[in-house]
């Protein structure tokens, strides 16, 4: 009997500490998380926890905000697509305004931007970031824009436009610290945004430079030189292009004295002064092999990118932009049309709005993070961006020794590295310690095997918000000129058109000149190879009211081969030029051309290298006498199948338009990929190419510009070229590639989708979707079976499913100077909103698939009616 | 359950060979089964009161937790539970009543109250979506609200033992 209470006792008591256990155990994870596993309890509370996201998901209601930051008052009205329309009592208000709205519907992307760019993502999302975090830290975004703010006149537009930015973007941080209705991510991960700075906005500026301009081409050519040799390398993967390219500024050029890099914020201060060298300074001859630690070191620098979000790195040039005038536009004056191609989320990258206040008006598309308008329209001229692609990162392998830690050897000397230490807070997990090193050259960005550091030119402090605002107040080509003079990073194509009939383009930015000649190379950090200069703003690539009437960039080398800068290689992603070449002659062979003359060419399918090859393939493909190595005996005919007969029938009759309905389309897409490949791959193979560093980069594919365009070359006038006689195989020519790649292709179609040739259509093997900004699965739109490749001007890359692409559209009519006024019209696929439930998170997307725009908003005191309106009051 | 013997099994007996007495068990003849010794049973066959008591009870609990749950109270569930639990102890109410209550109660409590929110023209079905997907589940709203009402009964459930655990017998 005393035994059984004794167990009844002992029983209760271990009851009483399990349940208690369990109860703390349950209560702690529930109120603070644990490992990774959100603050349950709190994220998930009905009334205060991701629930209350909700809110954001309604439609907004017209109302009257009383905002601290607002001096005058300003009103926000919202049409019935979600596009906003800011109007205020002067433009500091207006920028409060557009701080206080881009926070309001997009916050999360805002932060998420910030954090990547600042290396504090890891602190949000985890350990899956930390890398990110180390190389944004070591890159230097935060201590660029840090020294941006730093230096900049506090007195001038830039500051004041920020700071009131950054004044409307906390008012509405004030209102979520106290109604607690945060974006679902910060209630779930229990991780709060901090007060909004600028530095925040020019952090997010450096991130968006660093997607446009940062490459690591020059780690990808010692990786193929090291595998392929330099002669093959330097062969195949030019400095200049061997095609044609239609450059928007054919020249003439005017070698000139080289400018300073100026790396302040002021424009007078410089730590570099231009060396007295006049024109290009490439090395003539062939580089030496870089050394096997190099490799090691670009191999180790190739993972660090590998490791980042994707889009993170510029990969994919499809944008476009073109301007008309003259007899090329109805009614005279001018036209310009804009799409840059970026990486296509949910939300946007774009937030479209209107912004007026007294002396101030423009409408278009902002990032949101940055005051004002990217791209868009005032009421006298208009622009748009496409990006220069020219090489704006230098490598340097520092000389560092033993007996020398923590020093690296520059001209002459052995000087100290300096040092710089973060923290990376970790979410659920252990803060890491990152110390980074600097050179003059820039950030060390790894050890491994050599010492390697980058000068990249979005470290160089760039004034974009002060020249956005400057473009937005120009009335004319010269004060638009004026304006992109300090525009450093990144180098942007800037095409413009006005309402007095004029149309320009500039490619803006820095071009870094180094003193020796392989700045496609890493190069010794010496002294020797260091930057001298830049391609001075009178020099850059630029065109004025050209003679034919038409300007086009569609990403494609911007001049000729006469230019005298070195600028980049034809492997610095600039685009082949099929785009541009389909743009000038679409423009070229119309006249009186209308909105949607524009529209049709914005959305056009067709691939300008099949218009370019496909004859030639053709009648190569047919058996036609073709030259072989050595001799002019002719291959002899080709035996077809009758599935063969069918595919090369269909493409023959083809318009060469990649339709999701065009079976001929998928048949010249897996013969093209199959060409490339079959000519390349035994080479490749042969010389292990380490291809798994960098697929993008190394890999021997449709993706590799370069490979591309020697092999369009070779097919059209080198058809016995020794490239198609790789070792190990027996001589070749274009025709017997061709014909085993076609044989190839017919074979794969018919195994990954059965049936006829007739069947194979295009959108069975090509479909784009627009993932979630948050990779979450089910957030994001598609995919959707889609047409278009790379070489159309409606571009679609990265396939078989694409997600980057069309960003925005936009058309803009500039009026005539006080006869018609501006009228524009744009489209992004996505919504205003960032909030999954709500109805303007996508609702724009069908109208982008179907090729619809709407028209861009007007701003003023006039209000429509029915509309929304925010009246914001101090 | 027991197996036809044949006669001619009870004439083998006491030949050689044969079947002792005690194996018959083995060809299925059962014995007759001991009695079970008496064992008292203290607990009671009712549950503790009429059933509009309980309705009455379980909806001031669903009540408390979702008016709490849009206070900010998000560990109400675990409260109540506790209640409950020091409840079922004093009533010796047992647990398969007690653990269906609770469930109940810290569901509908949660549950009521996102059907208010969504009486007053929130979307809640799409953010439940959104609260799925970005947790890493599958994006259904089912799924964000079976997770959000699963937190709601944990609570509830764990408050429930704590609650029974730290209450002492009441004196029979």
């Amino acid at each position: 009997m005393r035994n059984h209470a004794l167990w009844r006792l002992v029983r209760q008591v271990v009851n009483v500490i399990a349940a208690t256990c369990a109860a703390m155990a349950v209560l702690f994870v529930c109120a603070a998380g644990f490992w990774g596993v959100p603050a349950l309890g709190r994220a998930l509370d009905p009334g205060n926890g991701a629930w209350t996201s909700a809110v954001g998901g309604r439609l907004p209601a017209s109302r009257t905000l009383r905002l601290p930051g607002i001096v005058g008052g300003a009103t926000v009205s919202f049409g019935s697509h979600g596009i906003a329309a800011v109007n205020a009592a002067n433009e500091g208000d207006a920028i409060v305004a557009l701080g206080y709205l881009h926070a309001s519907f997009r916050l999360a992307e805002m932060d998420l931007a910030r954090r990547l760019a600042e290396g504090r993502l890891a602190q949000l999302v985890g350990s899956s970031a930390v890398r990110s975090d180390e190389f944004e830290l070591r890159l230097g975004l935060l201590r660029t824009a840090q020294r941006e703010w730093a230096e900049m006149p506090k007195d001038g537009i830039e500051a004041r436009l920020l700071e009131s930015y950054s004044i409307g973007v906390n008012d509405y941080l004030g209102q979520l610290r106290k109604n607690r209705q945060w974006p679902a991510i910060f209630s779930l991960a229990g991780v709060y945004p901090a007060d909004w700075t600028p530095v925040d906005s020019l952090a997010v500026q450096g991130e968006l430079t660093q997607e446009l301009d940062y490459t690591t081409t020059p780690l990808d050519y010692t990786l193929l030189a090291r595998s392929l040799g330099m002669t093959r390398t330097m062969r195949w993967f030019p400095v200049l292009p061997v095609n044609k390219q239609n450059p928007y500024d054919p020249g003439p050029y005017h070698p000139r004295r080289l400018a300073p890099l100026t790396t302040t914020m002021t424009t007078t201060v410089s730590r570099r002064p231009a060396r007295e060298i006049r024109g290009t300074t490439v090395a003539a001859g062939l580089p030496s092999v870089p050394p096997a630690g190099v490799a090691q070191a670009a191999a180790a620098m190739l993972a660090q990118t590998r490791a980042l979000p994707p889009g993170q790195i510029h990969g994919y040039p499809d944008s476009n932009a073109w301007a008309a005038n003259g007899p090329k536009v109805s009614g005279g004056g001018s036209m310009l049309a804009g799409d840059p191609h970026l990486p296509q989320t949910l939300p946007s990258i774009w937030f479209e709005v209107a912004i007026s206040a007294p002396g101030f008006y423009v409408s278009g598309v902002g990032v949101p993070g940055l005051p004002g308008v990217l791209i868009g329209r005032n009421r006298h001229i208009a622009w748009s961006l496409t990006d220069t692609q020219n090489q704006a990162t230098l490598f340097y392998a520092e000389r560092t020794s033993k007996a020398h830690p923590g020093q690296y050897f520059w001209r002459g000397k052995w000087r100290a590295m300096r040092q710089v230490n973060y923290t990376i807070s970790v979410r659920g997990g252990a803060a890491r310690h990152l110390t980074v090193n600097l050179t003059v050259h820039g950030p060390v960005m790894t050890r491994a095997g050599q010492t390697v550091s980058v000068d990249w030119m979005g470290n160089v402090p760039s004034p974009d918000v002060a020249v956005l605002q400057q473009i937005s107040v120009a009335h004319n080509f010269s004060q638009f000129r004026a304006a992109l003079a300090s525009w450093r990073a990144p180098a942007q194509n800037f095409v413009y058109a006005d309402n007095r009939g004029n149309i320009g383009a500039i490619s803006a930015g820095y071009y870094p000149i180094v003193a020796g000649g392989t700045p496609w190379l890493p190069m010794p950090g010496t002294g020797t190879d260091d930057v001298v200069g830049v391609i001075p703003y009178t020099a850059v690539p630029q065109s004025y009211d050209p003679p034919g009437h038409v300007i086009a960039t569609a990403n494609q080398r911007p001049v000729t081969a006469a230019y005298p800068y070195y600028i980049g290689t034809t492997a610095n992603f600039f685009d082949p030029g099929y785009r541009a070449s389909r743009e000038y002659a679409f423009l070229d062979r119309r006249s009186n051309l209308t909105m949607s003359g524009f529209a049709a060419l914005q959305n056009n399918l067709v691939d300008g290298l099949a218009v370019r090859l496909l004859p030639s393939i053709d009648k190569l493909l047919r058996g036609s006498a073709v030259p072989t190595r050595g001799g002019d005996s002719p291959v002899p005919p080709a035996v077809w199948t009758p599935m063969d007969k069918q595919a090369l029938a269909l493409l023959r009759g083809w318009n060469y338009s990649m339709d999701p309905h065009s079976a001929a389309a998928s048949i010249w897409w897996a013969l093209w990929t199959d060409y490339v490949y079959t000519t390349f791959e035994p080479w490749w193979r042969s010389a292990r190419v380490p291809v798994s560093l960098d697929r993008t980069g190394l890999a021997p594919s449709t993706g590799q510009a370069s490979l591309v365009e020697v092999l369009e070359r070779w097919t059209l006038t080198d058809q016995a070229n020794p490239a198609f006689s790789p070792p190990g195989n027996p001589p070749g020519t274009a025709a017997s590639v061709l014909r085993a790649a076609f044989a190839t292709a017919v074979a794969q179609l018919h195994g990954k989708l059965g049936g006829g040739p007739s069947s194979w259509t295009w959108g069975k093997l090509h479909s784009r979707k627009f993932p979630s900004l948050l990779r979450a699965p089910g957030l994001g739109y598609g995919p959707q079976a889609a047409g278009g490749d790379p070489w159309s001007v409606d571009a679609a890359d990265g396939l078989p499913v694409s997600e980057a692409g069309p960003s925005w559209r936009m058309i803009v009519q500039p009026g005539t100077a006080g006869h018609s006024p501006p009228t524009g019209w744009g489209i992004y696929p996505g919504g205003q909103s960032e909030n999954p439930a709500s109805p303007w998170y996508e609702n724009l997307v069908a109208d982008w698939w179907n090729g619809r725009y709407l028209p861009m908003p007007s701003a003023g005191p006039a209000v429509v009616r029915g509309n929304v309106l925010w009246e914001l009051e101090p | 359950m027991t197996k036809h013997v044949s006669r001619s099994e009870f004439e083998r007996l006491g030949k050689r060979g044969s079947y002792r007495l005690g194996a018959l068990s083995l060809q299925g003849v059962a014995r007759p089964s001991a009695p079970r010794p008496f064992r008292p049973s203290f607990s009671r066959t009712t549950h503790g009161g009429p059933i509009w008591a309980w309705i009455a009870a379980s909806i001031v609990g669903v009540g408390l937790i979702g008016a709490t749950a849009l206070a900010g109270l998000w560990f109400a569930p675990l409260v109540v539970g506790v209640i409950g639990g020091i409840a079922a102890r004093w009533g010796q109410w047992r647990l398969r009543v007690m653990v269906p209550a609770i469930v109940m109660v810290s569901a509908f409590g949660w549950g009521a109250a996102l059907l208010d929110q969504a009486a007053r023209g929130l979307p809640i079905g799409a953010t439940a979506r959104a609260i799925a997907a970005i947790g890493g589940l599958p994006a259904f709203a089912a799924v964000g609200v079976a997770v959000t009402l699963g937190v709601a009964v944990l609570l509830g459930l764990v408050g429930l033992w704590l609650g029974r655990a730290l209450t002492p017998w009441p004196p029979s």
